[in-house]
């Protein structure tokens, strides 16, 4: 784990749970797993306020527990996840893209699960069907058992999954189901701290378990309740949900959350059809996106590239819409093949050919699309040809790179130091003889991909940091005009709410002055562009670590 | 008197050491490629080897004869006679830089190495050379490889490419504008093909097939634009299409050729077309920070920091 880690870790626990919460998150990250008394002590927090952020992290996942290294009865120990916390960040795209798939409904269960870290199929079906009641016309509501249909399409297609069972701690599977999804649960961690009961120390998966997927039978029945607007409302509506969420459904104690490697292959997937798109056409990602989503439950999310599928096969599942025959299907798939991207690979011959999608290469190729592309924004297109040209030949002596980039010595000699000052290009020495005397030594410039792609994965991490570095600042900055027009915002509504005259209406609306709209307007555009640029660099941050990811499991 | 003819010819010959010379320099004529010492020694069976050896030394010394090696020993040769009018009023030292210079080619040499080959002081060799080139024998190039470095070769050579550096060279400064124009026409070249195959809304293959141009295509294509004022080569062009390679935007493949097609090499041919990209900017570069030259000393809180960063003021008001 490093520092640009750790900071933006930091600033995203911040963000979204608080304080109190980033500076347990943060103590530990930095300093491993740790029990309950040396965190309170070395961060100097209140024993209930460290107990409530764990508990916040734990029931977000970014952080797990285990009995204590030092044996039985030691205290059980915490440890924080960078991984689930940078997830945060990606929390818009996986709500995006259940929309795209699966509508409205699918957005809000996702949304709902994710700010809540698990909650069961029951609650999260009231939770969004009221939240949909709620935007709906008058009169009109949302049935709980469409809701419940989308969520199980979503975990039939495996974008929701059960969170693991806790082995072992049978107290606290009693007392959880008696408060769900209410995220700062002071009881949960109280009894975790005083569980005795050895855990394995190895987490599991959550796909280990049989059944990771299997929807329970769940008894309910009824429609999203609109919230009332009026004070009286509100009060009857808690007591109403109090009612409710003590009634059983049938489904206490399995709780859910989002599938988020489910997604990331989903991610992967988009990323290897619109490269093939970009490169070749319409068409022949289309091909793809059929290989891809025909072998989504035969491949493991690690391999190295999909089940071969036969050309037969490929043809019957091509949506009859593409209007493809099949002699040019068999052209598409050649020219996939003879591409020097290598997207596609022929594995046989038998059935008319078998294909597979080469997923680790096309990782492998985007990665290297992607540091390309870095060095030719910032250090000029023939920088580029130069990174490239080492890229493609490995090792070359300065006067090669010369020549073959076309490139004059005094210039190229700059660029290649600039580069090796970035630590994009790499220097190695081979002396002629063991002296290393420099006028007897060969000085052969490369480019290793993976260290790079890691460099670049820092840097990434450091940009998005600066980046909401700079939108806290800029809303810091206008924090008095943001509480003003808030204020008068909330007059406003309350003025419209009992029939104010127009004149009234405007007179409230003047208070905010031109100018002090202007600045308001400005804002709002730079809070925009910081966030969308913060989820430009995900996207790269998420095909960088994917790559760096495809390099680490072993070939299966 | 057959006996006194002989006896008169053996004695002219023996006295006037010039006849000897004349002898030798007929029987160097008569044979062209060389002639060993035997046959002199055959040709004038009563010559002392003493007396031989006297007349080929004086004429090696006067620069008429040269002496090579062969498989078979020793060979004299009559000098060409050009050069050695052309070297004429030159002394030994001379003589032996020039020779040196001629060996060296149309790659030319280096005037220190003049000095290791001949052993002669520096001084005196930049004489010699300064002589030289007044008398329009030999001339100083500047190489490519190092400004500062003139390398000398005989006056009426073309110099060699690893010398001039070939067609991207003029004055030994390298033509990176040239290089940069014939680097998009190109890709123009390649592009437009491209898109003309796309828009035939043929089978794909085909598609793809006519998206290919050989080598020799974009060779004619550039030399009938007329933009280059010097005759490239095919290898030319290819360099320049091998920089698009690496640029990225170029892709080639070699294919069999029947023996004779335009544009085949050893049976060979190189084809390229040109291609997208497979991904947009990355999302980092879209950043100030991608591009931030100061990235590695920005930190919160300090002088540069993300909180007053005038690069993302900028950004942010564009």
């Amino acid at each position: 784990m490093t520092a640009q880690e750790v900071r933006l870790c930091g600033l995203l626990l911040r963000e979204h749970f608080g304080e109190v919460v980033e500076k347990v998150g943060t103590h530990l990250l930095r300093s491993g797993a740790q029990n309950l008394r040396t965190i309170i002590h070395e961060t100097g927090i209140s024993l209930d306020l460290v107990k409530k952020s764990l508990c916040v992290l734990v029931q977000h996942g970014a952080c797990v527990f285990s009995s204590g290294r030092k044996g039985p009865g030691s205290p059980t120990e915490y440890q924080a996840s960078s991984d689930r916390i940078l997830r945060i960040l990606r929390y818009p795209r996986y709500i995006y893209t259940a929309k795209t798939l699966y509508g409205d409904t699918g957005e809000i269960i996702i949304e709902e699960l994710l700010q809540r870290g698990h909650m069961t199929m029951s609650s999260n079906v009231k939770t969004v069907a009221d939240r949909l009641t709620q935007n709906m016309e008058e009169g009109r509501s949302m049935d709980y058992s469409e809701v419940s249909s989308a969520f199980s399409n979503l975990v039939e297609t495996h974008f929701l999954q059960r969170c693991p069972p806790l082995a072992g701690l049978g107290t606290t599977d009693a007392s959880t189901p008696a408060t769900p999804a209410t995220p700062a649960n002071p009881t949960t961690p109280a009894t975790l701290a005083t569980s005795a009961t050895p855990a394995s120390t190895t987490v599991p998966t959550p796909e280990s378990f049989p059944d990771c997927y299997k929807v329970p039978h769940m008894t309910l029945i009824g429609r999203g309740k609109r919230q009332l607007s009026s004070e009286d409302g509100e009060e009857q509506r808690n007591a109403k949900k109090a009612k409710l969420d003590s009634d059983t459904h049938g489904d206490e104690g399995i709780y859910w959350q989002v599938n988020f490697e489910r997604f990331h292959l989903h991610f992967r997937d988009q990323a290897i059809i619109s490269a093939v798109a970009n490169k070749l056409d319409q068409t022949s990602s289309e091909i793809v996106r059929t290989m891809l989503r025909m072998s989504e439950v035969t491949t493991s999310p690690t391999a190295t590239c999909t089940k071969p599928l036969s050309a037969n096969e490929i043809f019957r599942s091509l949506p009859s819409s593409y209007n493809i025959p099949r002699p040019i299907l068999d052209q598409y798939l050649t020219l996939l093949v003879d591409d020097p991207m290598e997207f596609v690979g022929k594995a046989g011959e038998s059935g008319g050919g078998m294909y597979v999608v080469n997923l680790h290469r096309a990782l492998a190729n985007l990665a290297r699309a992607t540091l390309e592309s870095v060095v030719q924004e910032r250090f000029g297109s023939r920088s580029a040809r130069i990174f490239r040209l080492l890229l493609r030949k490995r090792h070359l002596e300065q006067k090669q790179v010369e020549d073959f980039a076309m490139i004059p010595a005094k210039e190229a000699k700059d660029m290649l130091y600039t580069l090796l000052s970035q630590n994009l290009v790499q220097l190695q020495e081979i002396p002629k003889t063991p002296d290393y005397a420099p006028s007897r030594t060969f000085y052969l410039y490369t480019v290793n991909q993976l260290p790079t792609a890691r460099m670049l994965l820092q840097n990434c991490y450091k940009t998005v940091a600066n980046l909401i570095e700079r939108r806290l600042y800029e809303t810091k900055e206008s924090k008095r005009l943001l509480e003003k027009s808030q204020r008068i915002e909330a007059i406003l509504a309350s003025l419209q709410a009992s029939g104010a005259e127009p004149e009234q209406l405007t007179e409230v609306e003047e208070m905010i002055t031109a100018p002090e709209k202007q600045q308001l307007e400005a804002l709002r555009l730079h809070i925009n562009k910081l966030d969308s640029a913060e989820n430009q660099v995900d996207e790269t941050i998420f095909l960088l670590e994917s790559y760096v990811n495809s390099t680490a499991t072993p070939a299966s | 008197m057959k006996m006194a003819e002989v006896k008169v010819k053996k004695e002219t010959n023996l006295s006037d050491p010039a006849e000897v010379e004349n002898r030798i320099k007929e029987l160097c004529q008569q044979f062209p490629h060389g002639i060993t010492d035997q046959v002199i020694q055959n040709d004038l069976p009563h010559l002392e080897p003493q007396q031989r050896a006297m007349a080929i030394n004086k004429l090696l010394s006067l620069g008429q004869l040269d002496l090579l090696r062969n498989s078979s020993g020793l060979l004299y040769r009559l000098k060409d006679t050009q050069s050695a009018s052309k070297m004429k009023g030159s002394d030994n030292q001379e003589k032996l830089v020039y020779q040196i210079i001629e060996d060296a080619g149309n790659k030319g040499i280096w005037s220190r190495d003049i000095r290791f080959k001949s052993n002669l002081p520096l001084t005196e060799i930049n004489k010699i050379l300064k002589n030289l080139e007044s008398k329009k024998l030999i001339k100083a190039v500047k190489s490519v490889a190092a400004s500062k470095k003139k390398v000398y070769m005989l006056y009426n050579l073309q110099p060699d490419r690893s010398v001039t550096g070939g067609a991207w060279y003029s004055d030994q400064d390298f033509e990176s504008e040239f290089v940069e124009v014939l680097n998009q026409q190109c890709f123009k070249f390649l592009q437009s093909k491209a898109e003309a195959a796309r828009d035939s809304k043929q089978s794909p293959m085909v598609q793809r097939n006519s998206s290919f141009a050989t080598s020799h295509e974009v060779w004619k294509y550039i030399c009938e634009l007329g933009i280059s004022k010097v005759d490239l080569s095919m290898d030319d062009i290819e360099t320049i299409l091998n920089t698009l390679i690496y640029d990225g935007k170029v892709e080639m493949t070699v294919i069999a050729a029947k023996e004779g097609t335009v544009g085949s090499v050893d049976g060979q041919m190189k084809l390229y077309r040109g291609v997208n990209p497979i991904i947009q900017p990355t999302g980092l570069v879209k950043t100030p920070c991608g591009l931030c030259p100061v990235f590695d000393d920005c930190h919160e809180g300090g002088e540069i920091s993300p909180s007053n960063c005038i690069y993302m003021t900028e950004w942010l008001d564009f």
